[in-house]
């Protein structure tokens, strides 16, 4: 049970850092992306080749996620730029699509070793400092890594959400037009945001490759994308602290309720699909009543 | 001496004229009012100057500088500040962010500094601070500074959209339509406060349709008519000349019939 306790945290502090990222870039600058998930897949897929094939040590892994995942994010922001917020969603969902899409189909980078890469999956990736834990202690020690992840991310989302820098996305949000008659580059802030955003993904992405050791690009799909969605918008968007307690909430609920098999007699297939739709009926009533989100946003008062 | 000179700049919709070759020039130091009816491009012709569209044919020229082939920010960087006839405030921000907003060359705005650079940020942050809540002392918002824009009312948001580009330190400034909705109390202090300004050397050209506000504080008056500049002078020429009140009275419905008639 407690070993349970910690992956679900471990998985949490993961989520919550895709959280606080897709908060940033929603919440703060009005980007609704649609293609999170990219950053995930792009940042775990890095940090594996790093590790697997380089045989570079984790935090080389990590940071390359990281680096990768912001790359992309730039790169993708420089044709979207101008596009609408409709039409920006439907680009990253595409994006996010395409990232996945290389790693099923072009197995050749993994070479022909003992990874198989594609639809097989890459297996065996190491963990950091595996040998010096037991396998029951392992996971803790992994949950204070998560952790110290989680709490740079969040300072580090939290100095630029408060910052000038983060008073201009508040604008963009609400439109481009009086942020550009304030002489604001609303293209270059863009690219910003997903940079940022992009590498913070990716840390999220490098963080659970390392702790699943197995990847395939079956754990990559749109879907995810939506799951971090709705920690956003539960949780309170435009409120750092907001996407965390979004994130806890949506993955203890979803987790939580892999367990009403014990209860009610149904069939596994159709549970998991069901627990899928339980989170959209969760949405839709955090919409009816606290329409902000259970963590409203904070009014920035200067003294 | 020459501020602001738009030269003979033209500007489609469609099949519209909005713009037909207009070309005039705000004096620096001066207040220059545009007036015409509804729809004679006032506000296309400050779209164009601001660069929030593109000119079909023409230069506009800022203090001799060509400013037409620059973007938006661009051109608001070169100090041309303006306002929106419908407030484009950001709601979700108050009163006070959103003249914090506005100041061009603010490094916390900038990525690097906003994480490494927290207390050279800090100290431009209270000067800005400062300066801001002086103008909202002026504009007569600083009760209101800790308040949502969205809880303003239209014409506390005309102020706040005159107090926030004056942030900004620019030029010039264009006013679309700054006393439209706003009491006759806070019409007065927004004009004495406009007066002042340009006392201070600031330079306006403004947008309104109140003739009380126009001849008041201009020193000069354009009168578009269809995308077409049919009038310049002061006020009191304006207010005499037989095209300007043609166009605004019975003449400007007659026209339109005139050319939808042509049309269909």
């Amino acid at each position: 049970m407690l070993e349970y306790l910690a992956y679900l945290s471990i998985m949490t502090g993961i989520y919550g850092i895709l959280s606080l990222s897709l908060n940033l870039q929603y919440g703060f600058g009005g980007l609704a992306n649609f293609g999170q998930v990219g950053f995930f897949c792009l940042g775990a897929y890095t940090s594996t080749l790093i590790v697997v094939l380089v045989k570079g040590p984790f935090i080389l892994g990590l940071l390359g996620g990281i680096i990768a995942a912001g790359l992309f994010g730039w790169l993708i922001s420089i044709p979207t730029a101008n596009l609408k917020e409709d039409y920006w969603a439907i680009a990253t969902l595409a994006a996010a699509e395409i990232v996945r899409l290389f790693f099923l189909n072009e197995d050749w980078i993994f070479g022909k070793g003992p990874y198989h890469g594609g639809a097989f999956g890459i297996g065996g990736i190491p963990r950091p400092l595996q040998s010096w834990f037991s396998a029951t202690t392992y996971p803790f020690f992994y949950l204070c890594i998560v952790i110290l992840c989680l709490i740079v991310t969040y300072f580090v989302i939290r100095l630029v959400t408060d910052s000038p820098f983060g008073r201009v996305l508040k604008a963009m949000r609400e439109g481009d037009e009086l942020p550009l008659a304030m002489g604001k580059n609303v293209g270059k802030y863009r690219m910003k945001v997903m940079a940022l955003g992009g590498a913070t993904g990716g840390l999220a992405g490098s963080l659970v490759a390392h702790f699943w050791s197995f990847i395939d690009p079956y754990a990559f799909m749109p879907i995810e994308t939506f799951v971090v969605w709705a920690m956003v918008v539960v949780g309170g968007k435009g409120n750092n602290l907001g996407a965390l307690v979004g994130a806890i909430i949506i993955q203890f609920f979803y987790s939580s309720t892999q367990f009403l098999k014990d209860y009610i007699p149904i069939d596994p297939q159709v549970l998991a699909s069901l627990r899928m739709v339980l989170i959209g009926v969760l949405i839709v009533l955090v919409m009816l009543f606290m329409n902000e989100g259970l963590v409203k946003e904070r009014k920035r008062i200067y003294r | 001496m020459i501020m602001l000179e738009v030269v003979d700049v033209h500007k489609s919709f469609g099949g519209i004229k909005a713009l037909d070759g207009v070309s005039l020039g705000v004096e620096r130091g001066s207040v220059t009012g545009l007036i015409g009816p509804n729809g004679s491009g006032k506000t296309t012709l400050f779209n164009v100057i601001s660069g929030f569209y593109t000119k079909d044919a023409g230069k506009v020229y800022l203090g001799g500088e060509r400013i037409d082939e620059l973007a938006p920010d661009e051109v608001a960087r070169k100090g041309v500040g303006r306002t929106f006839q419908i407030s484009q405030a950001p709601e979700k921000m108050t009163v006070l962010e959103n003249m914090l907003l506005a100041p061009k060359g603010q490094m916390g705005e900038g990525l690097w500094n906003a994480l490494f650079g927290k207390r050279r940020v800090l100290n431009q942050e209270r000067h800005n601070l400062e300066k801001a809540l002086g103008l909202l002392n002026s504009v007569e918002l600083i009760d209101l500074r800790n308040e949502y824009a969205a809880n303003l009312s239209g014409g506390q948001k005309k102020l706040l959209a005159l107090g926030r580009i004056l942030m900004a330190e620019p030029e010039i400034i264009l006013l679309d339509e700054p006393t439209a909705g706003v009491n006759p109390t806070l019409n007065k202090s927004l004009m004495r406060l406009i007066e002042d300004l340009r006392r201070a050397g600031k330079t306006f050209f403004l947008v309104d349709h109140n003739m009380k506000v126009i001849s008041e504080i201009c020193d000069k008056v354009c009168v578009l008519d269809f995308g077409k500049k049919i009038a310049e002078g002061t006020p009191r020429e304006i207010q005499e000349n037989e095209e300007v009140l043609e166009a605004y009275l019975s003449g400007s419905s007659k026209k339109w019939t005139q050319k939808v008639g042509i049309d269909s």
